[in-house]
């Protein structure tokens, strides 16, 4: 791998955005993500190589690290702003079919339910991990989630919930969807749930982190 | 004992008789009155109500006043959407609106419900004297969340003097609600503060540590007593936590009793917890409950330990589940028949186990109460089917009810002390909670490599 691809897959694992971000403090002053991919691009890497041996590389460290308790929330979301500073540079490539999406992920906060932290972080590592992510927002309707199915086919749903008061609106969530569509594959998280709850409502699949999602999506794709 | 004087005690780490029971009564008590989440939070009356009601149900040593961690941030201008079965959700982030810090005032008495609050706790303090309540106090890391959004995670590291002024700000808040909580009689100040669950061992001595000392120590000299509540995986900040030097912690059942147990009381703090909110108590029946509890008690023990559910209680807990639980609490002969009817005998014969393990295959053996009818037994049996399959014929996989003597002798042969167990190759890898199947499947992983190596 290029020494570049390196520096870019280390940025994106030390959550280091730009030139001006002060974080992290060991690398004030140093070039970050954004300029890194600038200077990639400019030297004739292709955005596959780009993607694959710096972003990806950097973002499975940080899914590995946040797995095993190293790293947490605020560190996640610093490395996925320097993802996203990254794919600025790359996006416009990827409309011309230089690159393809892995899949599409729909994901929403269960209706009745208004808490967004952890959706956005578990659409913001999936979205970083090469998928396409509808995200339907918070206070979602089962009917919502399977209009959505439909216009996007063999997509993967992703429920989110953060209270114990709309684990049941979870449960006729995902039997709704599963009525709709027996083989539509339904995953859920957030901090009530756990895997016997998932199996329990029958869901496909529970997971405990952002990363654990995109593990199950890497898994059925 | 009981009631205040059991919490004391137990707060205290002093040796009581019954372990103490308190059930984290939110908006469960709009079901117990027929009304929604959003009347019952509105009114003193509803919630005098309310918590009247469960103290008659649920025979509690202490209960919460209201469980709304939005009661600030609503004081304070954020935008609160109403639910039916929920507490309200925070909208609207003044400071994300070009609303500055320094506009932000402490709320006063009259400012959002706290007023409503404040009767609602003199009110109790009256009906109920012989009762432990905890005043709920929005924690300073997640009311600063309340008012900055999710941009505070990143802002703690783009720009901490930033982040130290608004929670030196919030700080300020949880001291003066605290402070009316204390006045209006209540027993136990509860600092809630869910999100720091979210952050690593370092942002949380930078961010939360401090504060929240600060907090706990005014508490003290207040005369009240202190509780620090994290819902959430925290399991990594539980030591930090314990060095705010609160009288007690909670946690949810995300994280292992034994461990905060052990935790805890290295620290000289009391411990709460953790009766699985919804395995358990939302879902599961009766007997799951009684015995969900049991566990509870059994590794809590009888120095320093408060039974309660992990959170708050979801609106729609059947009611009998925690009369269940609260009978089980007040009546030892019940828990010694539970006890008993999942005991292992000791005149019982220990099998030979030398043709159980297999050189080239992976023996994984389940133990169980019975999977048929205890539900994260069931589970746990699923999970680890559900992990050995991509491994095909290279995994063995049984279960071993200890309904059946067969099941005893195998707990006792593989020293297993917690049900659900799931035992690889004769070590003990996952323990009580049901572990997500990559996790199992890693394991599994790891023991054919050993296998691979010992035969290489």
């Amino acid at each position: 791998m290029s020494d570049l691809l390196q520096q870019i897959a280390d940025c994106i694992k030390a959550g280091k955005i730009d030139r001006a971000s002060p974080y992290p403090p060991e690398m004030s002053g140093q070039d970050g993500a954004d300029e890194l991919t600038r200077q990639a691009l400019d030297t004739g890497m292709t955005v596959d190589q780009i993607l694959e041996q710096g972003l990806m590389a950097g973002m499975d460290k940080v899914g590995q690290a946040f797995r095993d308790n190293i790293i947490f929330v605020p560190q996640v979301l610093m490395s996925a702003r320097a993802m996203s500073a990254a794919m600025e540079h790359l996006k416009p490539h990827f409309a011309s079919g230089a690159s393809e999406r892995k899949g599409t992920f729909i994901i929403g906060t269960v209706q009745g339910d208004l808490h967004d932290i952890g959706k956005n972080l578990v659409a913001m590592m999936v979205e970083g991990n090469g998928y396409e992510v509808v995200d339907l927002g918070v206070d979602v309707t089962a009917e919502t989630f399977i209009d959505a199915a439909r216009e996007h086919p063999d997509s993967v749903i992703g429920l989110s919930c953060l209270l114990t008061t709309t684990m049941p609106a979870m449960q006729r969530i995902v039997s709704a969807i599963k009525q709709a569509d027996p083989s539509q594959i339904v995953c859920i998280g957030g901090a009530p749930v756990h895997q016997g709850f998932a199996e329990q409502i029958g869901a496909d699949r529970y997971a405990p982190d952002p990363q654990g999602a995109v593990e199950f999506l890497n898994s059925v794709h | 004992m009981r009631g205040r004087e059991l919490i004391r005690s137990a707060f205290s780490r002093e040796q009581v008789d019954r372990i103490p029971w308190v059930p984290f009564v939110g908006v469960h008590a709009a079901q117990l009155l027929g009304i929604t989440a959003r009347e019952y939070l509105q009114s003193a009356d509803h919630i005098v109500g309310g918590v009247g009601r469960a103290v008659e149900r649920y025979s509690p040593d202490g209960i919460p006043v209201v469980f709304d961690l939005q009661i600030e941030a609503e004081a304070l201008g954020c935008q609160l959407v109403w639910g039916d079965d929920n507490p309200p959700a925070v909208v609207s982030h003044p400071l994300l609106e070009g609303v500055q810090l320094d506009c932000l005032k402490i709320p006063d008495i009259d400012d959002g419900r706290i007023d409503l609050v404040m009767q609602a706790t003199m009110r109790l303090r009256e009906k109920h004297p012989e009762l432990a309540l905890y005043g709920l106090v929005t924690g300073p890391f997640t009311l600063a969340l309340h008012l900055m959004g999710t941009d505070i995670f990143m802002q703690i590291m783009l720009d901490p003097a930033q982040i130290h002024q608004l929670l030196r700000f919030t700080t300020d808040v949880a001291g003066s609600m605290a402070k009316r909580y204390i006045e209006a009689g209540a027993d136990v100040i509860a600092v809630v503060d869910p999100m720091t669950s979210q952050i690593d061992p370092m942002s949380f001595e930078t961010f939360v540590t401090p504060y929240v000392t600060e907090i706990n120590q005014d508490i003290r000299q207040a005369g009240a007593l202190s509780s620090f509540f994290v819902c959430g995986n925290a399991r990594q900040n539980i030591e930090a936590m314990c060095r705010t030097k609160p009288d007690n912690i909670s946690i949810d059942e995300n994280i292992p009793l034994d461990f905060v147990r052990d935790t805890a009381l290295a620290h000289d703090v009391s411990f709460g917890g953790n009766i699985k909110l919804t395995v358990a108590l939302l879902l599961g029946d009766e007997d799951t409950c009684r015995r969900d509890a049991l566990e509870c008690m059994d590794m809590g023990g009888r120095k320093g330990f408060v039974l309660a559910p992990g959170c708050d209680l979801a609106m729609a807990t059947p009611v009998e589940n925690l009369v269940a639980v609260a009978e089980l609490v007040h009546d030892e002969d019940l828990q010694g028949e539970l006890r008993a009817s999942e005991a292992v005998t000791v005149d019982i014969e220990l099998p030979d186990l030398s043709g159980h393990w297999d050189e080239d295959r992976v023996v994984i053996d389940v133990i169980t109460l019975d999977s048929s009818s205890c539900a994260p037994c069931q589970y746990m049996v699923n999970a680890a089917q559900r992990a050995a399959e991509p491994f095909e014929d290279r995994v063995i996989c049984q279960e071993h009810p200890i309904k059946r003597t067969e099941g005893v002798q195998m707990m006792m042969a593989l020293g297993v002390r917690n049900l659900p167990t799931i035992v690889m190759d004769g070590d003990i890898e996952f323990a009580s909670r049901i572990p997500p199947i990559s996790d199992i499947e890693r394991k599994i992983g790891e023991h054919l490599a050993a296998k691979a190596k010992g035969a290489a």
